[in-house]
């Protein structure tokens, strides 16, 4: 295969820019979402809208935008994506009802638009009102359908996997000029 | 680099691997009919920036993982700007200091005193372009004077169909360009 022949004619040196070059796309992509968790305060930036309780604002599949402004008061009608404690999956619903405390402590209630009751049933045994530290952030912007592609990823890892091998694999055999 | 003499085959479309397998079969002219001494000092740079920059983000992803957001907020500030200004430098460095130039050959002193010589090999071949522009620069060691030749020729003049480097060929081209510059430097 006539590709082989050009790596064959490398010397270390190349073989090694290779490595790094691919080490570099992995940088910067990880450095981007690094600064994005920094600048927007929220540990997961940009997350994917896995259910329909948001419809018709968000469907499945829509792709959203967090920031994390802890100064910024959490008010009912804000869009909120949380997570249970003892529960990786996040949720992103809309806050119903809020009380404040003098002493800046604030509990608040959710519930999706599209279901019919509110959250209470999701959140943990005996638990009955979120804190602002279940919080991951505050939609403000967001991509429809985009999202799909990690929900398929994720409903079919070898498929993702698949497709990061060979990325990886062009990327470390493509020798650029 | 092993010493092959097997022809060098690539696909002729292909205008990465045609610029490869000229610039590889350059450096191959240089090194076995001049005796030059490759020096690797200008790709040990990129390479050195290049693994700052990989290290910056590990350091990053590890620090993270030890110590998860926010507690990492200043470490992360400081590794994605040193990240992405490291980035900015390499891409400076590749355009300026390196810009092109894939050989850089030593021709020693034969006294073994003076300074080492300079050959530079630089080239261009553009996107879907047939034309090879292939630059030797000659700095001399002691005078610190530079000389340059270029030449811009078609990649067809040496590759067949098949796609088969005529070696042949392109080394009288290659040498021929090379002791033009010893001929004007001798002249001089």
């Amino acid at each position: 295969i006539s590709f082989l022949s050009d790596l064959k004619r490398m010397n270390k040196r190349q073989v090694f820019y290779q490595f790094l070059s691919f080490g570099m796309i992995v940088s910067s992509a990880l450095m981007i979402w690094k600064g994005l968790i920094v600048a927007t305060g929220s540990e997961s930036p940009v997350v994917v809208v896995l259910s329909g309780s948001m419809e018709p604002g968000f469907y499945r599949g829509d792709l959203l935008f967090l920031t994390n402004d802890l100064e910024d008061p959490i008010r009912a009608g804000d869009i909120a994506v949380f997570r249970i404690k003892g529960r990786d999956i996040p949720i992103v619903h809309r806050v119903l009802q809020v009380h404040e405390r003098d002493d800046g402590y604030v509990k608040f209630l959710t519930k999706g638009d599209n279901n019919a009751i509110d959250d209470r049933g999701l959140y943990a045994p005996g638990q009955l009102w979120l804190e602002k530290g279940d919080v991951i952030g505050r939609a403000k912007g967001f991509v429809p359908y985009i999202g799909m592609v990690t929900i398929v990823m994720n409903d079919y890892p070898k498929f993702k996997y698949a497709v990061l091998g060979l990325l990886g694999i062009f990327v470390l055999l493509n020798r650029e000029a | 680099m092993s010493q092959e003499n097997a022809p060098i085959k690539i696909d002729k479309w292909d205008g990465n691997a045609l610029k490869n397998a000229l610039d590889d079969a350059a450096k191959k002219i240089m090194n076995e009919s001049y005796g030059l001494v490759e020096s690797f000092k200008l790709i040990d740079g990129r390479l050195a920036l290049c693994s700052i920059a990989v290290s910056c983000s590990l350091f990053a992803l590890l620090w993270d993982f030890l110590y998860p957001f926010p507690a990492s907020k200043t470490v992360l500030i400081i590794c994605v700007a040193c990240y992405f200004i490291l980035t900015g430098v390499i891409s400076v460095y590749l355009l300026y200091f390196e810009g092109g130039v894939f050989y850089v050959g030593l021709e020693k002193d034969k006294a073994g005193i003076d300074p080492d010589d300079k050959w530079t090999l630089q080239s261009s071949l553009k996107k879907y372009d047939d034309q090879y522009c292939l630059k030797i620069t000659y700095t001399g060691g002691v005078s610190k004077q530079t000389r340059s030749v270029e030449r811009v020729c078609s990649v067809t003049e040496f590759f067949d169909e098949e796609g088969t480097l005529c070696y042949d060929l392109y080394e009288a081209t290659v040498k021929g360009l090379k002791d033009s510059l010893s001929a004007d430097k001798k002249a001089k």
